[in-house]
């Protein structure tokens, strides 16, 4: 008997025939709309049509899916579907105890994990009121603003791959692989650190690291001015970014911005300054703000954010104490019943944990407040009346990392 | 909350983060607000809530950022925010029935390596020391 075109086998369950197959392509789900807002999506007016966006697209910067409702060119509405790396971090942290939720949080954000494995760290020092020895607390500083220098160096190379631009990235590398390098020399890991610990950090600075440090120190503001003026003074990278996703003050305070997309509005708001941890309060470093609030801005943000970082690296350099680098802590840690809010700036905002501790050692709830995921959303607000083309760079210049989005 | 974000005194502008908390006896929403005169974060919490039809008022009229928010505290604990216009699962797959940050969703036995020996020591949940009896005697049983 000759197939019949229009009768097959469905794809969950091969015994039953189906008149119409449904295939993992398919934008539109299987299921009848669950709220106002999902009917109202599904439902096209005439000349639009929905089109699929990942989850496996290469510059959706992770597994990020998005059904993109488009009229001609022109994108009307969009959808994120997120979920295809959810892990359950939050989960895992409730079921083993403080220490382990360290290196359970370092994957979160993988670009720069520094900053996420911070996150237990700084909620059990709050709630243990604990004392950390001032060395840990210079070389923590240290890492984080060279794990930021790196992550925004990648930004900036990713915003031009995603206009097109080949070129930029291979220098953001250059830049990343050094001080990935040298953070290996100080951690022995090149992605996830797993340096951080309650109390202080894993080692001390060791030669390797110092030799390289100052080698980077040495070139490192040159060549980030270099590299700039490779993108800065681009006519094309201007015309394409300028004006594009532009957000204004009471809009990013309205979807919970933070980080550099709300600085480039114009709001000072910086975990750093706003909420002072570790030794920040003892540095001089201004907060660069922009108040164009597009593409462009952020971008030309991330560069100034660089230059204050090194400043910072500078002072601390000076600055290092002598001293432990761990508090005299016992090994089976039991953290004092309570709830502490803690936060640290990490490269894409306000980077924050809500903890609750009941006596014991595990986590009773442990909440991770991820900037990329609320920063993520905005690009529901940004898209619509944007060509296709420039969701890519609307999307890359709000700089979302999708092992901290999904959790 | 709008008294919070309007009133010229207050201003607090910033929603620095919305989450869901289930205690095991009750469940609980958190809010941390920022001012840009406050030297802290205020910490908003609504108690009390029923385990068993937790419903607040929805604050995306203040923040439409706080959509996914509640997205996910709905996700994770079933938590209905009255008011939001797109309140579904947003990680978990839109089928699925349990809300797997509740304390009672405990973490499969792990059948395979100790058959009947209960839960690895990884996997244990610590119960609350509020906990409802029917947790801790879950629990009891494990151990």
């Amino acid at each position: 008997m000759a197939a019949d075109p229009t009768r097959v086998r469905s794809l969950d369950d091969p015994t039953v025939i189906v008149d119409t197959p449904a295939t993992i392509y398919d934008a539109v789900p299987p299921y009848p709309p669950q709220t106002e807002r999902e009917a109202e999506f599904y439902t096209l007016r005439d000349g639009e049509m929905l089109i699929n966006l990942g989850p496996q697209h290469p510059s959706t910067h992770g597994v990020l899916r998005v059904v993109l409702k488009i009229d001609g060119e022109r994108v009307v509405d969009l959808d994120p579907v997120l979920g295809y790396l959810h892990r359950g971090v939050e989960k895992i942290c409730e079921n083993c105890d403080w220490h382990m939720a360290i290196s359970n949080c370092d994957p979160l954000e993988y670009i720069a994990s520094m900053f996420s494995e911070a996150l237990p760290v700084l909620a059990a020092e709050k709630l243990l009121e604990l004392k950390v020895p001032r060395r840990a607390e210079y070389i923590r500083v240290l890492a984080w603003e060279l794990n930021r220098i790196s992550s925004h160096a990648l930004f900036m190379g990713w915003l031009a791959l995603d206009l097109g631009g080949l070129t930029p990235i291979l220098y953001g590398f250059i830049e990343r692989d050094e001080i990935v390098e040298m953070l290996a020399s100080l951690t022995g890991q090149r992605l996830l650190f797993n340096y951080l610990r309650i109390g202080g950090v894993n080692g001390d600075l060791n030669h390797d690291f110092l030799s390289r440090l100052g080698d980077w120190m040495s070139r490192a503001a040159h060549r980030i001015e270099d590299s700039q003026t490779l993108i800065n003074e681009n006519e094309i990278f201007v015309k394409r970014v300028r004006g594009l996703g532009t957000i204004d003050r009471a809009t990013a305070l309205r979807m919970c911005l933070t980080g550099p997309p709300l600085r480039a509005t114009g709001i000072p708001y910086d975990v750093r300054r706003a909420h002072p941890y570790s030794v920040y309060p003892e540095l001089e470093f201004g907060i660069p703000t922009r108040t164009e609030g597009d593409s462009y801005a952020r971008y030309l943000l991330h560069l100034d954010e660089i230059r204050q970082s090194i400043h910072i690296i500078d002072q601390v350099l000076h600055q290092m104490p002598d001293g432990p680098v761990m508090a005299k802590l016992p090994r089976l840690l039991r953290i004092p019943p309570g709830r502490a809010f803690a936060a640290l700036e990490s490269p894409r905002g306000q980077y924050a944990v809500y903890a609750m501790s009941d006596g014991s050692d595990q986590p009773f709830r442990f909440r991770i407040h991820d900037p990329s995921y609320f920063n993520l959303q905005t690009v529901g607000l940004l898209m619509p009346g944007n060509l296709i083309a420039d969701t890519m760079a609307i999307m890359a210049s709000l700089d979302p990392i999708m092992g901290g989005v999904d959790k | 909350m709008r008294t919070l974000h309007d009133d010229p005194d207050l201003r607090f502008t910033l929603l620095a983060d919305i989450c869901g908390v289930d205690t095991g006896r009750k469940m609980q929403v958190v809010y941390h607000l920022w001012s840009a005169t406050s030297p802290d974060w205020l910490r908003v919490i609504a108690d009390d809530l029923p385990r068993d039809d937790p419903r607040v008022p929805s604050v995306t009229f203040l923040w439409k950022g706080a959509e996914w928010g509640e997205r996910e505290a709905y996700d994770m604990f079933g938590i209905i925010f009255e008011g939001n216009r797109d309140l579904r699962r947003i990680y978990m797959p839109p089928d699925y029935k349990s809300f797997p940050l509740r304390k009672d969703f405990l973490l499969p036995d792990d059948a395979a390596r100790s058959p009947g020996m209960g839960v690895r020591h990884m996997e244990q949940t610590a119960p609350p020391a509020d906990a409802p009896d029917e947790v801790l005697l879950r629990r009891s049983q494990l151990d």
